[in-house]
């Protein structure tokens, strides 16, 4: 057997779904003041885990997939909610959201049938990237053949068309997700709805991240919603290349991190997330000098500002 | 930092179609965790080389796969799993493996009758805690073994015979000493329910403040109501365990306390991992020994220890 | 319930009511300045920034003592990383144009993998001790004991007097910081106060009551103080009222029925609040409403 095909292979093509999944819609989350959702849905997706066990009697994969992307579309729904109606900033409502779902998730994990179940997230939904082997392809040129590729981990044929929807749905939508994101005023005048384009961007988001957990697990998930598009927020004001580059910077995180890990032993989701970080500190660092450099041009959004920065709507 | 196990070297080594040549013998066997790893490596002697993907002190909650564990196992000749989803996070290298007939689960070839069911088609998978179920899922294991190096099996019988010989005195060892406990306070309070079949095979009640689950959370009325428990039976030990936090065991004690009655904690027992290896308690016998006796000794039974070892280490 | 609503539902239920309670108080006014300074999840990554400081110091614990659960050192470890956490959240905000929500995630992230990676190094070595390692100094409050909640009434008591000593500084910054800043006032001192009060807030109450509860009481009575007022002065009053309020009747309920675990009831109990203030609170409704929070579109 040959370990690259049967372990390195489907791990990295399932880091690099995952990556292109996440940083989809984690880039216009990023934008949007949404960093978070990711840790929210880590959080929301509970109760949605033990509600489908007790209901169905069964630690199985499949029923409490449904249940975590139910529970992930609720939570939300009720984060977009809360945010009109207590005006409030989004991570603000995604904290009040996600703590009272988890404490829901708590609170039914003590009823009798649950009790004595190991129900926790980590056992029942939060998959690990390394546990995918791929024992088909005994030699590289099996992967010629299309049919094996039918046989190739679960996660791996659940991501990639995860991905590839995503990265329909948002060059069919771009034009009035640009207007959504930077004008919703002038959206709403142009006949767009934005709250639809929230809705749709948001229901994207949950099946991007609750796909991705079975497989990777929900601390990599975070870090590829956030960290690629951060880095790519410290590179560009265009939207296009802004999205581009963190699909871009999300797979050079993987791949980096994946090796990383192979290299130090340690968990690859758990170097990746770190390589994440590292990486949005080298960029600040390189900004920096390079502002330094000419500091006259800079344009908006150098300063110590601690909110979000529009792009400018010329550039876009 | 180990270059040679980076994968983009395993990729041209697998270009250029350098495959290592495996050894003859003898065959390598991967159990997942050590309370099959440890007693299969006593009884496989040489006969195989019988490692544990999660050593003697690792939490299965807390594991986390590595490449070189993936490694281990797609090396492996046969790998010996607990199954009931213990290993759930191998789960899905563990299917890939088993589709080869490459993967056994112990736990799973004792019949659905003898276990307490957690579910539909789970058991509570912490078989090991009874050490007739768990001689009995290991026989399996050792047959298995000794198929793969024929030459050795009449070996490999023997000593598996003085093992199990062994686990059986164990279980009347323990036997006896739980039974030494009276009856009022026959009661093992723990934080959580890990103990199942303990409990059920020796006849002890079991009382966990909160669920199995990692998020669980135990709740103020569980609490005053295990608090009213051990003041009116006069029970004189509580316990914790290795790999939970001890903060709901020493608020039962205080609680206990502040109503008149001094309870303490009876010892620390091993739930999901063992204790340190190379150590007696790092081994399956010498864990349970250390349950038992520590249980029998704080709730005022009869106990000396089930081995000399038990106190030497 | 009566009876657990005047503490007579037994030792425990009273010692775990009170440092509640006292915790609630505590924090809202905390969560007010980190919810209009828009960190309201700021306590969240340092919570899970502190992982990587528990694998080290149980690693440091190891090589010192030779036992690797020493207390102290493990809470040293802990609280070390969360402040570490908390100043890279700021230098991130300060030294790039990533807005706050952005920072904290990056540095929730990285800290909580870094964590991850070190378990899954410490797996490899041969060492007993390490198992639930990640929840050892996670308190459930449910197990709250009196030398708990003492060291609760301690700190809420400090946070308090802080927050009374200082809150004309701190009302500069959470409502006009660039003024502040021009102003001459030391902007990034006072901010490094206000995360230092958070920081306190996390680490007694990760120990005490567990993640979920600390990051909800520093956010929901918060949030719910805001549809009330405007202004600062009642906002910061009434978050300790919700707290408290939400804490003791949360605790109450789980003393007096079953199944009812203690912290996510309170989260529910504040949670509930929330939900009844949003239809009635003045500042809810929509015409009315403060833009203050809302991101620039």
């Amino acid at each position: 057997m040959n370990p690259f095909l049967a372990i390195d292979l489907p791990a990295l093509l399932i880091a690099i779904a995952a990556s292109i999944a996440c940083a989809l819609p984690g880039s216009l989350l990023v934008l949007r003041g949404q960093a978070l959702m990711g840790d929210a849905l880590s959080h929301m997706v509970l109760p949605g885990i033990v509600v489908a066990f007790l209901a169905t009697g069964k630690i199985s994969s499949g029923p409490m997939l449904l249940g975590a992307l139910a529970a992930g579309l609720i939570g939300a729904g009720l984060i977009a909610l809360v945010r009109r109606a207590a005006k409030l900033e989004p991570s603000a409502a995604m904290g009040l959201v996600f703590t009272i779902m988890f404490a829901l998730g708590v609170v039914l994990l003590e009823t009798e049938a649950a009790r004595k179940v190991d129900l926790d997230l980590n056992h029942a939904l939060y998959g690990h990237l390394e546990a995918a082997l791929w024992l088909e392809p005994a030699i590289w040129s099996d992967l010629l053949t299309p049919a094996i590729w039918l046989t190739a981990p679960r996660p791996l044929l659940m991501l990639v068309p995860v991905a590839l929807v995503l990265g329909l749905l948002l060059v069919l939508t771009f034009k009035e997700l640009r207007i959504a994101s930077f004008d919703p005023d002038y959206a709403t005048l142009q006949g767009f709805r934005p709250r639809l384009i929230d809705f749709a961007l948001t229901a994207a988001t949950t099946l991007a991240a609750v796909a991705a957990f079975e497989a990777v697990g929900s601390i990599l998930v975070i870090a590829l919603l956030t960290c690629p598009a951060a880095v790519a927020r410290l590179c560009t004001d265009r939207l296009a290349t802004h999205i581009t580059l963190s699909v871009v910077f999300a797979t050079v995180i993987a791949l980096v991190g994946y090796n990383s890990a192979a290299a130090l032993e340690t968990s690859g989701s758990g170097t990746m997330a770190a390589v994440g970080g590292l990486a949005v500190g080298l960029a600040v660092i390189v900004r920096r000098l390079r502002l330094h450099a000419r500091p006259p041009a800079a344009g908006p959004g150098t300063g110590p500002d601690s909110a979000v920065q529009p792009l400018r709507p010329g550039s876009v | 930092m180990r270059l040679g196990r980076a994968p983009w070297l395993a990729m041209i080594l697998a270009v250029f179609g350098a495959f290592s040549a495996r050894a003859a013998v003898p065959p390598t066997v991967v159990a997942t965790i050590a309370q099959i790893g440890q007693p299969l490596g006593v009884i496989a002697g040489d006969c195989a080389r019988v490692e544990s993907l999660l050593g003697e002190g690792v939490d299965p909650h807390l594991y986390q796969p590595t490449r070189a564990d993936m490694k281990r196992l797609l090396a492996a000749d046969l790998v010996l799993a607990n199954g009931h989803n213990l290993e759930a996070g191998l789960h899905r290298a563990l299917a890939a493996l088993a589709e080869r007939g490459k993967v056994l689960y112990i736990a799973e070839t004792i019949g659905q009758e003898r276990l307490l069911p957690w579910s539909d088609h789970h058991s509570d998978p912490h078989v090991w805690m009874d050490p007739t179920l768990w001689r009995d899922a290991l026989t399996v294991g050792v047959a298995r073994v000794a198929a793969l190096v024929p030459a050795c099996a009449q070996a490999m019988t023997a000593r598996a015979m003085a093992f199990f010989a062994e686990m059986d005195a164990l279980d009347a060892y323990a036997k006896a000493a739980i039974a030494s406990i009276p009856a009022d306070t026959r009661m093992l309070v723990t934080a959580h329910d890990a103990f199942a079949y303990f409990g059920r095979r020796y006849g002890i009640e079991l009382q966990g403040v909160q669920g199995i689950s990692t998020e669980s959370e135990a709740g103020l009325a569980r609490i005053e109501e295990m608090v009213r428990l051990l003041v009116d039976r006069k029970v004189p030990a509580v316990f914790v365990e290795t790999s939970v936090s001890d903060r709901l065991v020493r608020a039962l004690i205080e609680g206990a306390g502040a109503a008149g009655h001094t309870v303490r904690i009876g010892g620390t027992l091993y739930s999901d991992a063992m204790g340190a290896p190379g150590s007696y308690r790092g081994t399956i016998i010498g864990m349970l020994d250390h349950n038992t006796t520590s249980i029998a000794r704080a709730l005022g039974g009869q106990a000396t220890g089930f081995s000399p070892q038990l106190a030497k280490d | 319930m009566l009876d657990a609503l005047l503490l007579s539902a037994g030792y425990n239920a009273a010692v775990a009511m009170i440092g509640a309670t006292l915790l609630g108080i505590a924090a809202g006014p905390v969560g007010v300045f980190m919810l209009l300074r828009r960190r309201a999840l700021l306590a969240d990554a340092a919570s899970h920034a502190t992982l990587p400081g528990v694998v080290l110091a149980f690693l440091a614990s190891l090589w010192l003592t030779g036992e690797g659960r020493s207390l102290p050192i493990l809470l040293l470890g802990a609280g070390g990383a969360a402040a570490l956490g908390v100043l890279s959240v700021q230098a991130l905000q300060a030294h790039s144009r990533l807005s706050n929500s952005t920072s904290i995630a990056v540095v929730l992230s990285a800290g909580f993998g870094l964590g991850v990676m070190g378990l899954s190094y410490v797996q490899t070595l041969p060492i007993a001790g390490q198992a639930g390692l990640d929840q050892f100094l996670v308190g459930q409050t449910a197990g709250m004991r009196l030398s708990d909640a003492y060291l609760i009434a301690g700190v809420a008591g400090v946070l308090v007097l802080t927050v009374a000593a200082f809150f004309k500084e701190l009302r500069l910054i959470s409502f006009d910081p660039d003024f502040a800043a021009a102003a001459g006032w030391p902007v990034q001192r006072l901010d490094l106060l206000a995360n230092g009060l958070l920081l306190a807030t996390v680490v007694v109450g990760l120990t005490s009551v567990g993640l979920i509860l600390i990051v909800a009481m520093l956010i929901i009575p918060a949030v719910t103080a805001r549809l009330w007022t405007q202004k600062l002065d009642r906002m910061a009053l009434l978050a300790a009222i919700l707290g408290g309020v939400s804490a003791y009747t949360g605790a109450a309920a789980s003393a007096a029925f079953h199944h009812l675990p203690t912290g996510a009831t309170i989260v529910l109990a504040a949670g509930v609040l929330f939900a009844l203030s949003l239809p009635f609170a003045p500042l809810s409704r929509p015409r009315r409403a403060p833009q203050v929070l809302e991101p620039p579109a």
